[in-house]
């Protein structure tokens, strides 16, 4: 007896504890604030806020304000758990999220059996909009994208700069083995042996590794020109160092984001080690700021409202994806469900006019065809974007040219 | 609860509570397990509202998985860490099967089976390590099967995991309605606690708890202690692979890193510790409890900051652990009235004198000495170098008194071990006649228990968390399967030995002669024709030693054979129809107790060289 | 012939790594008979006041052992005496498993907390460098790592077997009844081997935090290696845990070259597993230490 009382009270508590603020629009905000994933997860939520916060003080979204109710999405079971707090208590009229490729899946099916709009800013495998879901969107790039991206890469600028044809050159492949490493390098031996690349090893690691030194040999052994590595922190800090200690000196190292778009590994690393590595990634913030109008914009308020420097391109794409869509439906009446996909379908945003550069137009089975990464490089202790040329501050340097 | 306090003053009226059984409820007890079944089901539906569907659909998950887990982890006391490969396998294959064009209620039964075969093959070998090793070595084989699925990828999907194909219906265990999942899981959870109840009232629960309690002791008992855990691995695997199956369908995505995740399997373990290992209902207490509190704990503190509500998690376990050491039902049953004990003791001193004189047949004359029926030839075993037994040979015949002494380290003991197939002799053999009037030669403890052989141990071994009850019953379900004959031959046996007042008391509570006694009375109740006493009498008070001695000629006179280890000489004197001396393994002297004791080179044996001379 | 013979350093650099982690936990596992799984987070806890210690007062990183092995053995002592010693008598023995699971959980997120999801670099002071021996390479960091863990494994040696401190720890780890007959503090000799063990970690963090980023995860990196190692190595035997890092080391690094870098773990934990079924007494134990196996 005693007992029911008990899950009695915590369901009145659970009830309390959704404190969205009533009136007012209210939008769900679903990311892994803790756990493993906290730190891109709040960082890409930074994002979201900004975005809600620059519309609200334009007077907000047909007129109302809007209010982020916020979904811890630790794992996936507590995703589907927060979607679903989200929609049935805090009566959300869309969910935002989720930087987790596999959080962003599960919850979606929450929300697509709920028949609530579910807009995915930043998760990057393929399989989040591979399924015919009629209320998910993405605005972000994916997975392939960055493999696509990497590929075109190394034929139109590396292998020249080497004088070699993509049939000459050596790849390898290492990815940390969990989905996002093995999505991205699956992909790259997809398009790479389209490319004609030669690509003599890939291989998977556990990203929990204290230890590369395997590895390294192996490339080294196999003279590899060009190394494609998909990490975590930790893991690219550890090949790097390792790399050079070991005396192997590829001509290009391109990492798929993660770790390589982050300062602190560059800091770890060391930054004459780091010097001329290259990375694909969400657009980051040393670009050429006339294909990314209003990034100094963002930069700015991003300082003020977090008293620190955006940690990675997260935040800068999650804003960026969530303002085209809030925008859209400021241009609409009403936030049924229905009002939200027709605004969300009538989205068109032309490349080189937001603080990404990417434009917006959502394409089969939702996904914004118009995303797009971009190619930088370390140089000087800074991640400069050096590809496509639109968007370039800097040229590309490999092998001293 | 009355009941229970009356027992201990008055052990007449224990029959009284036959039916009721002791681990299981009270009245009171059983209705608020009712009500709180109730809650899980109706609150959901009276709310009406998806997240609420949502923690109650968790809390049946882990309610079923906690339970299903403590079958092996409470019950049989081996800690496993590496359940997640159970509840892995069920999931991988409901979604495999379905993207196959499989139902998922069928998916869920060969998930089940892949999950036994799995776990008897892999809990086999492992059974011979003990607490953090047997741990550690589940926690090895989870890591193993989570590399190989990130590994095998045209099975499993890789990192990449897998996804349903989104179809709808009961067929597929997938729903658009907030209702059926609930069901489903409730109806798992059901099932699970069902069976997690039937086998803690049953034989092989009994088997189970005595087996974790004291291995040794449990062989003896004729349990197959191999085989019993084997049966809960494989039951708990099941179970286990049932909610994964279902789980896979309910998040419609699995991938091998949340699937085979050792967090998970600590937490699976970690609310049937909190709800209290062991019991039948501790484990859904437990996370009826916990899950909800992290929930709230996620809503409030979740927002504030990074990495508060994992500390606040972690804390509260701590604390958890520290001030319910024995978990929720053990806190709980704090406020059951426990026997007072002083006043049992008083009480049972009374009550096992006026048992022995009251319920003591009048002196029967005594049945002739029968055939042979347990012989020994040529006994041989080496320790190292040490010849323990050497060339050992003697017999045994129906309805007979020997006694065994020997000074200390003369090897009577390992004689003991080796007739009942603790120890493997290096050569020799040991025969018994069996209930079919033939010699065997028995080898294991089981097949020696089975045969009728029985033996107390040296140094007492009970199941400590047991009731004396249990632990007597655990002896008497060697020849009866069911449970409440068994329970009506516990407490026969105990109010013959004089226990009858702490039938419900636990094991460990006892004086060092209760212990001596429920030893023997746990071999009695599994009604031996061969009974093998090694110093039943050593520790004991003269009155006690008086009662002891007049027990052993019932049992006698019942028609069982009786090999006493005795250092109390009067107990050799007056019990044994023979007697044989053993010292550095070999038999020194044979004969009627009195001859013995007067043999020079007995004497020497006990008392050295000097002594004998100096007789002389 | 050279690439295997950079293999093999690299594995036996490797086996270092995890024999100066294992030093403690071999002393806590064997003797108090608890399975920290707080252990890899102690190890956390080492390497963040390294990095705090070295970057507030611009010191050397092995500067800071002066603070960081006391802080530890602290940390430790603390440990044994309100978290294991109330659970010392428990009904069930898992239960002290579960106390540090929780302190583990809350320490992970304490540093969460504190010190967020970032990587936080502990300056390599020349530690990073690598030196040409030969055919190998490596680093002058990884032999202060294989000094230090030989150098400690010898001194825990002699500790154990020649001063009365070490004898008594010995007495209780045999026999625990006996020893407190003869008249040892058996409570307090479990607090000072828990807090001696986490001191080993200590030196362990210091030696590892410049060659390694910190991070609230990395103790999760080494624990169960650690306790692979401690298991091969037998019960309590430091020299067996040290040989028991080589081996796995080995195995790490040579698995990694020549069968497959995502397969290294199959081979560790399986030949963990080999060991553990056909000799429960580790590579190097004595039977003696064989009261966790059936007969």
């Amino acid at each position: 007896m005693k007992l029911s009382l008990i899950s009695k009270l915590a369901i009145a508590g659970l009830l309390l504890s959704s404190t969205a603020v009533k009136a007012d629009v209210v939008f769900g905000a679903l990311y892994p604030f803790s756990g493993q994933l906290a730190l891109l997860g709040e960082e890409s939520a930074r994002g979201l806020e900004i975005a809600v916060d620059e519309i609200n003080a334009a007077g907000g979204v047909q007129g109302q304000k809007v209010v982020l109710a916020r979904g811890d999405a630790v794992d996936n079971n507590q995703a589907i758990g927060e979607a679903r707090r989200l929609i049935s208590i805090g009566k959300v009229a869309a969910i935002f999220g989720t930087y987790s490729s596999a959080r962003s899946i599960a919850a979606s099916q929450v929300a697509e059996v709920s028949g609530i709009p579910y807009f995915e800013l930043g998760a990057v495998a393929d399989e989040v909009t591979g399924r015919n879901l009629k209320y998910l969107y993405r605005t972000n790039p994916t997975a392939e994208d960055m493999a696509k991206l990497i590929v075109e890469m190394i034929v139109t600028k590396v292998g020249p700069k080497l004088n070699k044809k993509p049939e000459e050159l050596k790849i390898g492949i290492i990815y940390e083995d969990s989905s996002y490493g093995t999505s991205v390098a699956n992909h790259q031996k997809k398009y790479g042996s389209e490319a004609k690349l030669n690509i003599v090893s890939m291989q998977g690691y556990p990203a929990a590794t204290v230890d590369m030194s395997s590895l390294v040999l192996d490339l080294k052994q196999r003279n590899v020109d060009i190394v494609l590595q998909t990490s975590y922190s930790n893991d690219s800090v550890l090949f790097l160092r390792q790399a050079n200690e070991a005396g192997f000196k590829p001509a290009a190292i391109i990492g798929g984001g993660g770790g390589y778009s982050m300062q602190p590994t560059a800091d770890a690393v060391g930054h004459d080690v780091m010097e001329g590595v290259l990375d694909v990634d969400f657009t980051q913030y040393l670009v050429n700021t006339s294909f990314t109008p209003k990034l100094e914009e963002f930069v700015a308020t991003y300082k003020k409202k977090y008293n620190e420097s955006p940690r990675s391109g997260h935040s800068l794409n999650n804003y960026a994806g969530a303002l085209a869509i809030l925008q859209a439906l400021n241009k609409t009446k009403g936030f049924k469900p229905d009002d939200i996909l027709k605004a969300a379908a009538a989205v068109d945003v032309a490349q080189g006019t937001t603080s990404v550069g990417y434009g917006f137009k959502f394409g089969k089975n939702n996904q914004n065809e118009r995303a797009s990464m971009m190619g930088m490089q370390w140089q000087g202790g800074k991640l400069v974007t050096v590809y496509p040329d639109a968007a370039a501050v800097a040229p590309m340097k490999i092998g001293g040219k | 609860m009355t009941d229970t306090a009356k027992v201990t003053t008055v052990p007449a009226t224990s029959s009284l509570a036959s039916g009721e059984s002791t681990h299981g409820f009270g009245r009171g007890a059983a209705y608020g397990i009712a009500a709180l079944l109730a809650a899980i089901l109706l609150l959901p539906v009276l709310i009406g509202d998806d997240f609420v569907y949502h923690v109650f659909i968790t809390i049946c998950i882990f309610g079923a998985l906690s339970t299903a887990w403590n079958i092996v982890g409470g019950y049989a006391g081996q800690l496993s860490l590496g359940h997640a490969i159970f509840y892995g396998i069920g999931a991988y294959a409901g979604i495999i099967l379905m993207n196959m064009g499989i139902s998922p209620w069928l998916g869920m039964f060969v998930g089940a089976a892949v999950a036994v075969i799995v776990a008897v093959v892999i809990s086999y070998p492992c059974f011979r390590l003990h607490g953090a090793f047997f741990a550690l070595a589940t926690i090895a084989f989870l890591e193993v099967f989570r590399v190989l699925a990130l590994h095998f990828r045209d099975l499993t999907g890789g990192a990449t995991g897998k996804m349903i194909a989104l179809k709808f219906g009961w067929e597929w265990m997938v729903f658009r309605e907030k209702f059926p999942p609930l069901a489903i899981a409730f109806g798992l959870m059901l099932v699970t606690l069902a069976i997690a109840w039937w086998m803690r009232e049953h034989r092989i629960g009994f088997y189970l708890v005595a087996t974790r309690e004291r291995e040794s002791a449990a062989k003896a008992a004729g349990v197959n202690t191999v085989k019993v855990r084997l049966i809960a691995v494989a039951v708990s695997a099941a179970l286990t692979a049932f909610v994964g199956t279902f789980h896979a369908m309910y998040l419609t995505f699995i991938e091998p890193s949340a699937v085979f995740s050792l967090p998970l399997s600590i937490q699976i373990a970690m609310f049937a510790l909190i709800g209290g290992l062991g019991t039948v209902v501790g484990p859904l207490l437990g996370v009826v409890l916990l899950v909800p509190v992290s929930e709230l704990a996620r809503g409030w503190l979740g927002a504030h900051a990074v990495g508060l509500h994992g500390f606040v998690y972690g804390v509260t376990l701590v604390v958890f652990v520290l001030f319910m050491p024995n978990g929720l039902m053990g806190f709980l049953q704090r406020f059951r009235k426990q026997p007072d004990a002083p006043r049992a003791v008083a009480a049972a001193a009374a009550a096992s004198t006026a048992n022995i004189i009251n319920e003591a047949p009048p002196p029967e004359k005594r049945p002739p000495l029968g055939n042979e029926i347990m012989v020994v030839e040529n006994l041989d075993k080496h320790f190292g170098g040490l010849h323990v037994t050497n060339n050992v040979s003697f017999s045994l015949r129906e309805g007979e008194i020997l006694g065994l002494i020997g000074p200390n380290g003369a090897g009577k003991t390992t004689v003991f071990n080796m007739l009942s197939g603790f120890l493997a002799q290096d050569s020799g053999t040991v025969k018994v006649r069996g209930t079919d009037g033939q010699f065997h030669t028995p080898l294991t403890p089981t097949d020696f228990a089975a045969i009728g052989v029985g033996r107390t141990f040296q140094i007492v071994q009970p199941f400590a968390a047991m009731t004396v009850e249990e632990n007597i019953m655990v002896g008497a379900f060697h020849r009866h399967h069911d449970a409440k004959v068994a329970r009506e031959i516990a407490r026969e046996t105990a109010h013959r030995m004089g226990l009858g007042p702490w039938l419900n008391a636990e094991a460990r509570g006892l004086t060092i002669g209760g212990l001596k006694r429920l030893e023997v009375a746990r071999v009695m109740a599994m009604q031996p024709r061969v009974l093998l006493l090694d110093e039943v009498m050593a520790g004991i008070n003269q009155t006690d030693v008086r009662r002891a001695i007049d027990l052993m000629f019932q049992i006698r006179d019942s028609g069982v054979s009786i090999i006493a280890i005795e250092h109390v000489m009067q107990a050799v004197m007056s019990l044994s129809d023979r007697v044989i001396v053993l010292n550095s393994g070999q038999i020194i002297a044979e004969g009627k107790p009195h001859d013995v004791v007067r043999d020079p080179t007995v004497v020497e044996a006990y008392l050295g060289k000097e002594f004998v001379h100096a007789q002389a | 012939m050279d690439t295997f013979l950079q293999v093999v350093a690299n594995g036996l650099l490797l086996g270092a790594l995890f024999a100066i982690v294992s030093v403690g936990l071999t002393l806590i596992f064997g003797i108090v008979k608890v399975v920290n799984f707080a252990h890899g987070e102690f190890l956390m806890v080492g390497m963040y006041l390294t990095y705090l210690l070295t970057n507030k007062l611009g010191i050397h990183p092995f500067a800071t052992i002066i603070a960081v092995v006391p802080l530890l053995l602290l940390l430790g002592a603390l440990t044994q005496r309100f978290l294991i010693q109330p659970l010392m008598n428990a009904r069930d023995d898992h239960i002290q498993i579960f106390a540090t699971v929780g302190l583990s959980t809350a320490l992970i997120n304490l540093a969460l907390l504190i010190f967020g999801a970032d990587i936080a670099n502990t300056p390599q002071s020349g530690l990073r460098v690598p030196i040409q021996l030969g055919p190998i390479r490596v680093l002058t960091g990884q032999l202060c790592i294989l000094a230090a863990s030989i150098a400690l494994v010898v001194g825990m040696q002699y500790f154990l077997a020649k001063t009365q401190t070490g004898r008594a720890i010995r007495a209780v780890a045999q026999n625990r009844a006996a020893a407190q007959l003869m008249g040892i503090n058996v409570n307090w000799i479990y607090i000072l081997t828990f807090g001696i063990g986490a001191a080993c970690v200590g030196v362990a963090s210091v030696l590892i935090a410049p060659l390694y980023p910190t991070s609230p995860n990395i103790g999760t990196y080494f624990v169960l290696t650690a306790f692979v190692v401690v298991v091969l190595g037998g019960l309590g035997s430091i020299g067996g845990a040290f040989l028991g890092s080589m081996v796995i080391g080995l195995i790490d690094s040579l698995s990694g070259f020549y069968i497959s870098s995502d397969l290294r773990e199959v081979a560790v934990f399986g030949v963990f597993l080999i060991i553990l079924i056909l000799r429960p007494s580790g590579l190097f134990g004595t039977r003696q230490n064989l009261s966790h196996v059936s007969p």
